[in-house]
């Protein structure tokens, strides 16, 4: 028994099984909700209304040929999605989704946010491995593109992620959002930084206006512009699932996380992650991809700021309340 | 640290073959090239081995989206030749439908703009405004891109007052509709920054790098052909030339717009001032012997046509100036000294047709980088060489070989 | 004019809860407008075999051929393959043998199907 319930719980649910469900049912949404926004249909043939699109779009990647340059290097080319996808399943498993034990365990534990934090921006630095290792001009540039962004946006995130920490003063995610379940109006004192949070969520999963080092119209591709058949397939994959991660990382830090037990649990969870993903859709639909130098001059000139400005605001209320 | 890069002839960007050779420092480009040739399709030999009618089908395939420019362009150089004067009803049909490509040209320029820059949700709606523009063209034409209206002397369908009355309803729309553009794109900042001071080109250069349409106009030349050389019955319409003094990317997006809101205008004045009578007159078969220059001014700049008769019932030469063949020196210069985010923006602000500019190949040898220069009996041994090696199969052999 | 980030936003959302306007195509078919050019039709009695159709015909499409040695009767054969649908043969002819119908789905994989004799 002691050995049965990680086993579900890394195997099912919340790990790969129920992962892999809701990624594609959460790509399915946007790309639902990005076509009607757009006066379109959308996903319609496969499955109800589309329901399965990207399933049969993950499939027929798996049927295509896979393609490795003769000048790459080949194991790291093949292994770069592999690994990334690994790392965010991994991330997923210390969302607060369901929780058989209250006392620390592998997957809650003090400081877990910040592992999340870090597992979370480790996919970046594989997608400049990956453009690295390709080999092709658009390919590196993308890379070294991934890598200009990063600095942008994932200091203005940990300290958005920061200060909803410092108020609940704890690292665990699973404390932080029980002191947020109890007093739910403390959850209004970090609206700057959870808009900063889905900002910068939008930045790390590479859409627009940040879809900068992919930009298919100026560098093709970008880092993954060799990459083709099941390695592709990975990276999309990789894509929708951290976009549920992130998104439940934000529910789970600004949003009071997902109380309840199991099945409650769930509903919150999706329920939660939609409305981000419904904020992110509509982020996609009514901006325009910027340039890299705009893209840093944006997040060093306003975000970062007012991520200290937020992280002000809290240690104010927390002295006023001591 | 310099290095040369080859965008194209296959590239997400470019919706036609071409090649921009650049030299890149970092994400900045240095120095620019544009090679040409992918697309050559031997439109002008073709057209000297057809009837004048057969021709006017040719010249209407040279381009997509202003086919009706490439004919009409054709069609008024020949009937100069033919000393024929057109009916007026059909002159006036012929201005509408030229009015009304430019409206679905530039629509279509609006969402290309959207898209290269990223903006997907822009490109989605002027396209499905744009479609509206479209429905009319196939509702008085009958068909959606080649509308195959000019023929000598006149057009070949007549406009009823059920269309008249329709055109003139959704004109509102499509004013309320563009100038909601014009907004969206004026306003949005993620937008607007990206096309704003991007791509300049100064009056000067502008002028001495020969630019002609928008992309002169943006640079603050009042230079338009229906306006400098009237043709149709564009000296009868009021209308303004619409410029921009902003020199860059924006620049030509607002000159489109004000472009398609007096295209507004002047599709209303015609559709009021639709004079009675016939719409054709009838043409002779053969033209004498003479030369002619026809120039048009189609929603990406001037269109020129050169054609010699010989008293035959076919053209000795026709020779095409597309419009963007004359923007590529301003695209090289815009180009330099950009970052690389830009070309597709800056490319696509000239609006290009890259197949409509294609005149020439030159084949050089890949591997030595040379080129070899022919003359005309030595291609056609070559030719006649090669043709006499091919076994064709007898299935085929009918056409088209 | 001024600069407002996400002007966008209220027409996206707005669209939200309308009917999309794409037309579902093989299934829901667009009515054909009353000029469309379509395949040529061909109505061998009317034919006299003047030939102006196959002189002014772009593509080289037509092939008028005459069938008996005594009457002035003639077969058509149209190489639709070829055919760019440009309506000029119906404009030419002078005694009105020819019409163009709505049809529009005309693909076929193999060329040669596409052959239509007219008797
Ligand atoms: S429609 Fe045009 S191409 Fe087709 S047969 Fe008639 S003239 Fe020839
Ligand atoms: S133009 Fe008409 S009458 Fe003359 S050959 Fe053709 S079909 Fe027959």
């Amino acid at each position: 028994m002691a050995i049965l319930k990680p086993l579900l719980y890394i195997l099912v649910y919340p790990g790969l099984i129920f992962l892999l469900v809701y990624s594609t049912f959460c790509e399915w949404f946007d790309r639902k909700l990005y076509a009607r926004m757009q006066n379109r249909i959308g996903p319609l043939h496969t499955g109800r209304s589309g329901i399965l699109q990207p399933v049969a779009d993950i499939i027929k990647l798996f049927a295509k040929e896979d393609i490795v340059p003769e000048k790459a290097d080949k194991h790291m080319f093949s292994a770069l999605p592999v690994f990334s996808l690994a790392i965010v399943c991994t991330a997923a498993l210390y969302l607060p989704v369901w929780h058989y034990s209250e006392a620390p365990s592998f997957n809650s534990f003090s400081g877990d946010l910040i592992v999340l934090f870090y597992l979370l921006s480790l996919p970046t630095l594989i997608f400049f491995l990956a453009g690295w290792h390709s080999t092709n001009f658009f390919s590196a540039i993308g890379g070294v593109r991934v890598l200009t962004m990063f600095f942008g946006y994932e200091i203005p995130m940990l300290l958005a992620l920061l200060s909803p920490a410092v108020l609940a003063d704890s690292w665990r995610i699973l404390e932080i959002a029980r002191f947020y379940q109890n007093r739910p109006l403390l959850m209004l004192v970090n609206i700057i930084g959870f808009f900063i949070a889905v900002i910068a969520l939008q930045a790390k999963l590479e859409r627009v206006p940040f879809d900068i080092p992919h930009a298919e119209t100026e560098i093709v591709g970008g880092q993954f512009t060799e990459y083709s058949g099941k390695k592709l397939a990975f990276f999309r994959l990789l894509g929708d699932i951290e976009m549920v991660v992130g998104a439940g990382l934000i529910a789970a830090v600004f949003m009071g996380g997902f109380p309840g037990g199991l099945l409650p649990g769930l509903a919150w969870f999706i329920l939660k992650t939609l409305f981000i993903i419904f904020l992110l859709t509509a982020m996609r639909a009514a901006l325009s991809r910027i340039r890299i130098d705009q893209m840093i001059n944006f997040s060093w000139r306003w975000l970062a700021p007012l991520a200290v400005l937020q992280l002000f605001i809290v240690i104010i209320i927390k002295g006023m309340e001591l | 640290m310099e290095f040369k890069v080859a965008l194209g002839p296959q590239h997400p960007a470019l919706h036609e073959p071409i090649s921009l050779r650049m030299t890149l420092e970092g994400e900045i480009i240095r120095d620019a090239d544009l090679k040409l040739g992918y697309n050559h399709r031997g439109i002008e030999k073709l057209a000297e081995s057809r009837t004048f009618i057969q021709n006017l089908y040719l010249t209407e395939r040279i381009c997509g989206i202003c086919s009706f420019s490439h004919q009409t362009c054709y069609t008024q150089g020949v009937e100069k030749l033919m000393e024929l004067v057109p009916a007026r009803r059909g002159l006036y049909i012929r201005t509408l439908i030229c009015e009304l490509e430019r409206v679905h040209s530039h629509l279509l320029w609006l969402g290309v703009a959207g898209q290269e820059a990223g903006f997907e949700s822009f490109f989605m709606y002027t396209w499905r405004d744009r479609e509206v523009v479209m429905d009319i063209l196939d509702w008085i034409t009958g068909n959606r891109v080649h509308y195959s209206m000019n023929t000598f002397g006149g057009v070949r369908r007549d406009i009823d007052e059920l269309q008249k009355k329709k055109i003139l309803d959704t004109l509102g729309l499509l004013k309320t509709r563009t100038e909601y553009y014009l907004n969206i794109g004026a306003s949005e900042p993620t937008f607007a920054n990206r096309l704003a001071g991007v791509g300049k080109l100064s009056k000067e250069k502008a002028i001495a790098l020969c630019a002609v349409g928008p992309t002169l106009r943006a640079s603050g030349v009042p230079m338009d052909v229906r306006k400098d050389d009237p043709y149709a019955v564009y000296d009868e319409i009021p209308f303004e030339v619409a410029t921009a003094d902003s020199c860059d990317v924006l620049g030509r997006a607002v000159v489109r717009v004000k472009e398609l809101l007096e295209s507004y205008k002047i599709i209303e004045f015609l559709l009021k001032n639709l004079p009675e009578g016939p719409f054709k007159v009838k043409a002779p078969r053969k033209v004498k012997e003479n030369e002619v220059y026809s120039r048009y001014e189609a929603p990406r700049g001037e269109n020129v046509h050169y054609i010699k008769s010989n008293g035959s019932d076919k053209p000795e030469r026709l020779k095409v100036r597309a419009p963007t063949l004359a923007n590529y020196a301003a695209t090289i210069a815009m180009l330099k000294n950009g970052f690389i985010a830009d070309i597709p923006l800056i490319f696509a602000a000239i609006d290009p047709c890259i197949c409509c500019a294609e005149r020439l190949v030159q084949l050089d040898n890949p591997r030595s980088g040379e080129s070899k220069v022919l003359s005309f009996s030595q291609l056609r041994a070559m030719a006649n060489d090669r043709y006499k090696k091919i076994n064709f199969k007898k299935k085929d052999s009918a056409w088209p070989f | 004019m001024s600069i407002k980030p996400g002007i966008f936003l209220p027409e996206l959302l707005r669209h939200l809860f309308k009917k999309p306007v794409t037309v579902k195509y093989p299934f829901e078919k667009d009515p054909v407008p009353k000029d469309f050019r379509g395949n040529v039709v061909f109505d061998p009695p009317k034919c006299i075999g003047c030939m102006i159709c196959v002189n002014d015909c772009p593509a080289e499409a037509i092939d008028i051929i005459r069938v008996s040695e005594t009457e002035k009767k003639f077969k058509m054969i149209l190489h639709n393959d070829r055919c760019i649908h440009c309506a000029q043969c119906v404009d030419s002819c002078p005694t009105k043998t020819y019409h163009m119908d709505g049809e529009f789905e005309t693909a076929v994989l193999n060329r040669h199907q596409l052959k239509i004799e007219y008797k």
